[in-house]
């Protein structure tokens, strides 16, 4: 399974969103406001989602930040760090 | 000041709604022991949430939240004041243990995958505000808010402060709830303290006799400072302190509804403040738990509303309780003993 | 709402990072002084150790309880329900013919997040089943009361971060109820591995020291301690000199959210606003504010950003630089601080700050100041979005 299909299947399963099917998680939709609609509490669930199911480490929220824009720059930053 | 009643919303064991306490009332049964702690008969159904709030926005919400949201929705229905405003509506939660299941999750998350994966998440919902949070951004209410946690006495001293936001006319009306969870670590610790097998029936007016089964449930009031109308009554006032530091004197001719629930331990301290009074004790209808004492406060109100107090379930014809009688003009109280003397008394009025 | 009526205060005791009781804090505070340092009293496998501010020296529970022994968070409130009692002149003994009420916020102090406990559960050990039986003695006003042998209301108060501060609000309406003639009221709660494994996850806590309203703030600082204020009716009070006055209390929700507080601080207002009203005081007569100040990014904009919309230009100090945040025990410790600020009408420079935030309109004393007036003010902001504000007057000296 590739990063990002992991990525949609963690997110839904972690963070809780029965309502969402991964196909419906597109890979340039926004994570935070209106797309996925995740909030602050998510993005700090979220760097715990990426250490625990990736065992990349997200340092602080200024780090993150860029990361925690769509599906696809999430994974292409923990592509970068996983070994 | 008075407090008028002016709606009642809760979920136990036995069901949710006020019309599925009055039922338990009327069969005068009490819930079948089948299992223990998450498994328990007396495990509160949250599935009625649906009509409520969306699903969406129940993502992070624990089943203590959902008990609570749930009590509190329900209140208000009953009140028929789900579409009211609401920034005047203060909510004032009692629990004698709060989220225990997300509290042990969060030590999951950092005992199971080290510190670094303690979920914010799971620590933000098990402090012990975050039922009353969550009915406050539910349900929109923006005036104050507060959660007690004095074990047996949660709810009587919840209570009396919720008395004085509206007397002091911080709140025009408040959403009070008491609210606790079973849990397989408390099953645990009751096995340990008070041996094996929860296997009923919970006999709380057999002082002597440990016969404690673990329950849950959450139950709300609507309550306001109307004095003309109240459909189920109205709370007198609260009364708190310790019996052993100076002797109380329970009021005379009322009728007592006792939160006794079936630990010998307890069972002791009732015999020893009630002299062979009789009483009524309705905790096998939804077990025991500290926060049962705001179902003992729904029973009374239910009583005034039906003028009439209900048998006692499983009292088994024993010499302390009231027989079911037509109530006249004597008053509704519910005792409340704790450890070491500790008492609370809440009474009643129509 | 209408205005209502004071209440006495005749006694504070603390207990803080700052110092073992109010006298030695308040020095701390005015040398500027702080001594953060990773936690002694446990441990975690976090990459990076946070700072906090633990207990400087054991203490020595006052009273003989025996065999009996409580939760640090109720040892706390037992230590600093006792200094406030000898400082408003009460020995116990003479209580017992009062209605003398308890009402103490905390967040620890009332969770059953005993992890040494659990983990040999899990572990299908034996776990030991003290843990399980201190907890259950330890309810800080319970233990207050029980100790003590008080006949009267007893409450703990768990609102997160605004515990202490609601508590104290609600003592005082008890009184004015005439439920009891004294109420010992606060906040107290001792320093837990869970609290900051809960704070780390939040990613609100600062690496270094904290700087509360600072540019470069990173977050709080946990701490641990209590906070108790003696609260009197006039009938028992008779002709005692006070410490202060308790003016006013408002508290508010957000209704926003469960961690972020609402961008607007609209609880926070409408928290100000009903303390002002109950006080029956206006922004102008506000002396100075004892800020919530956790030194978080979200926290200290909004609180920043009411202050300046509500009470432009008035001198605010937040202590927790001193103290670290000690949840439930903060509103206690810094009502403590903000009568005893008044009574010597000086505030201490607000530690941790130096640069000054572009986006914040406002910013604290950086040294210890001279105030010249009668009331003050001191919020809470917490979890949940509880918002709490106490305004207090100053007392005779």
């Amino acid at each position: 399974m590739s990063v990002k299909e992991k990525l949609k299947q963690v997110l839904i399963e972690d963070l809780n969103l029965e309502d969402v099917e991964p196909n419906e998680i597109e890979d340039d939709m926004a994570l935070f406001g209106d797309g996925l609609g995740l909030d602050s509490l998510d993005a700090v669930e979220l760097v715990v989602i990426v250490q625990k199911h990736f065992g990349v480490e997200i340092k602080d929220m200024e780090e993150g930040r860029p990361a925690f824009q769509t599906i696809s720059t999430l994974a292409q930053y923990i592509e970068e760090r996983m070994a | 000041m008075k407090m008028a009643i002016q709606g009642i919303g809760l979920t136990a064991g036995f069901g949710s709604g006020i019309e599925a306490l009055r039922s338990a009332l009327q069969s005068g049964r009490a819930a079948s022991v089948t299992g223990n702690g998450e498994q328990s008969a007396f495990r509160a159904d949250v599935s009625g949430l649906a009509e409520f709030i969306p699903k969406r926005a129940l993502r992070r919400i624990d089943h203590f939240s959902k008990m609570t949201l749930l009590g509190a929705c329900l209140a208000l229905k009953d009140a028929d004041l789900l579409d009211a405003d609401r920034s005047r509506t203060g909510v004032v939660i009692a629990s004698g243990y709060g989220a225990l299941k997300t509290t042990f999750n969060f030590l999951d998350s950092y005992l199971d995958f080290g510190y670094s994966c303690s979920s914010p998440t799971h620590f933000s919902n098990s402090v012990h505000n975050a039922a009353a949070a969550h009915v406050s951004i539910q349900l929109k209410t923006t005036a104050p808010s507060l959660t007690v946690t004095q074990f047996e006495m949660s709810v009587p001293s919840a209570l009396l402060s919720a008395q004085q936001w509206l007397a002091e006319g911080r709140v025009d009306q408040v959403l009070f709830g008491a609210v606790d969870e079973s849990c397989d670590v408390l099953t645990y610790c009751r096995e340990q303290f008070f041996g094996s097998g929860e296997q009923g029936p919970l006999q709380p007016l057999t002082f002597a006799e440990q016969s404690a089964v673990a329950g849950e449930g959450a139950v709300f009031f609507v309550l306001n400072r109307e004095t003309d109308t109240a459909p189920y009554g109205f709370i007198d006032g609260v009364r708190m302190g310790n019996y052993l530091v100076r002797p109380t004197i329970l009021p005379e001719g009322d009728q007592l509804i006792v939160g006794a629930d079936g630990h010998k331990e307890c069972g002791r301290w009732y015999q020893q403040l009630l002299k062979g009074r009789k009483v009524a004790a309705y905790s096998p209808l939804y077990g025991s738990f500290p926060a049962a004492v705001g179902f003992d406060l729904a029973v009374a109100a239910v009583s005034q509303c039906d003028g009439k107090l209900y048998a006692s379930p499983a009292a088994n014809g024993s010499p302390a309780a009231l027989p079911t009688q037509k109530l006249g003009g004597e008053q509704l109280s519910c005792l409340k003993l704790g450890p070491g003397g500790d008492y609370g008394l809440i009474r009643l009025s129509t | 709402m209408a205005g209502l009526t004071p209440i006495a205060i005749t006694g504070l005791g603390v207990l803080s990072g700052a110092g073992m009781n109010l006298p030695e804090s308040m020095e701390t505070l005015f040398r500027n002084e702080r001594h953060p340092h990773p936690p002694f009293r446990f441990s975690t496998d976090h990459p990076v150790s946070y700072p906090v501010l633990e207990l400087r020296e054991e203490f020595k529970l006052p009273l003989d309880a025996g065999e009996t022994v409580y939760a640090r968070t109720s040892q706390l409130a037992l230590v600093a329900a006792l200094e406030a009692l000898t400082d408003a002149g009460w020995n116990v003994e003479s209580l017992r013919d009062k209605r003398v009420g308890v009402c103490v916020g905390t967040t620890v102090g009332c969770a059953l997040n005993c992890d040494e406990f659990y983990r040999a559960y899990k572990d299908e050990e034996q776990p030991d089943m003290k843990i399980i039986e201190r907890f259950l003695r330890s309810n800080p006003a319970a233990v207050i009361a029980r100790q003590l042998k008080l006949d009267g209301p007893t409450q703990t108060v768990v609102n997160a971060c605004s515990s202490g501060t609601d508590a104290i609000g609600i003592g005082a309406s008890w009184l004015r109820a005439g439920v009891c003639d004294i109420v010992i009221a606060g906040g107290a709660d001792e320093l837990a591995r869970v609290t900051y494994a809960g704070f780390s996850s939040l990613m609100i806590t600062d690496p270094d020291p904290c700087k509360p309203f600072d540019a470069e703030r990173k977050g709080l600082n946990l701490g641990e301690g209590a906070g108790l204020l003696v609260l009197e009716s006039a009938k028992v009070r008779e002709e005692k000199k006070t410490r202060g006055t308790l003016l006013g209390y408002g508290s508010a929700s957000d209704a926003h959210h469960l961690t972020a507080p609402h961008p607007d601080g609209t609880g926070l207002k409408q928290a100000l606003a009903v303390a002002f009203v109950a006080a029956d005081v206006t922004p102008e007569q506000i002396t100075f504010i004892n800020a919530h100040g956790t030194g978080t990014p979200d926290n200290d904009r909004v609180e920043s950003r009411v202050m300046n919309d509500v009470l432009p230009g008035v001198p605010f100090v937040s202590t927790k630089g001193y103290t670290g945040h000690t949840l439930g025990a903060a509103g206690g410790i810094e009502a403590a601080f903000t009568v005893a600020c008044l009574q010597r009408q000086e505030i201490p420079a607000s530690i941790g700050f130096s640069t000054a935030d572009p986006e914040l309109l406002t910013t604290p004393v950086q040294e210890n100041c001279s105030v010249f007036g009668d009331v003050a003010l001191s919020e809470s902001l917490a979890f949940g979005g509880n918002n709490a504000v106490l305004i207090f007057g100053r007392g005779e000296s």
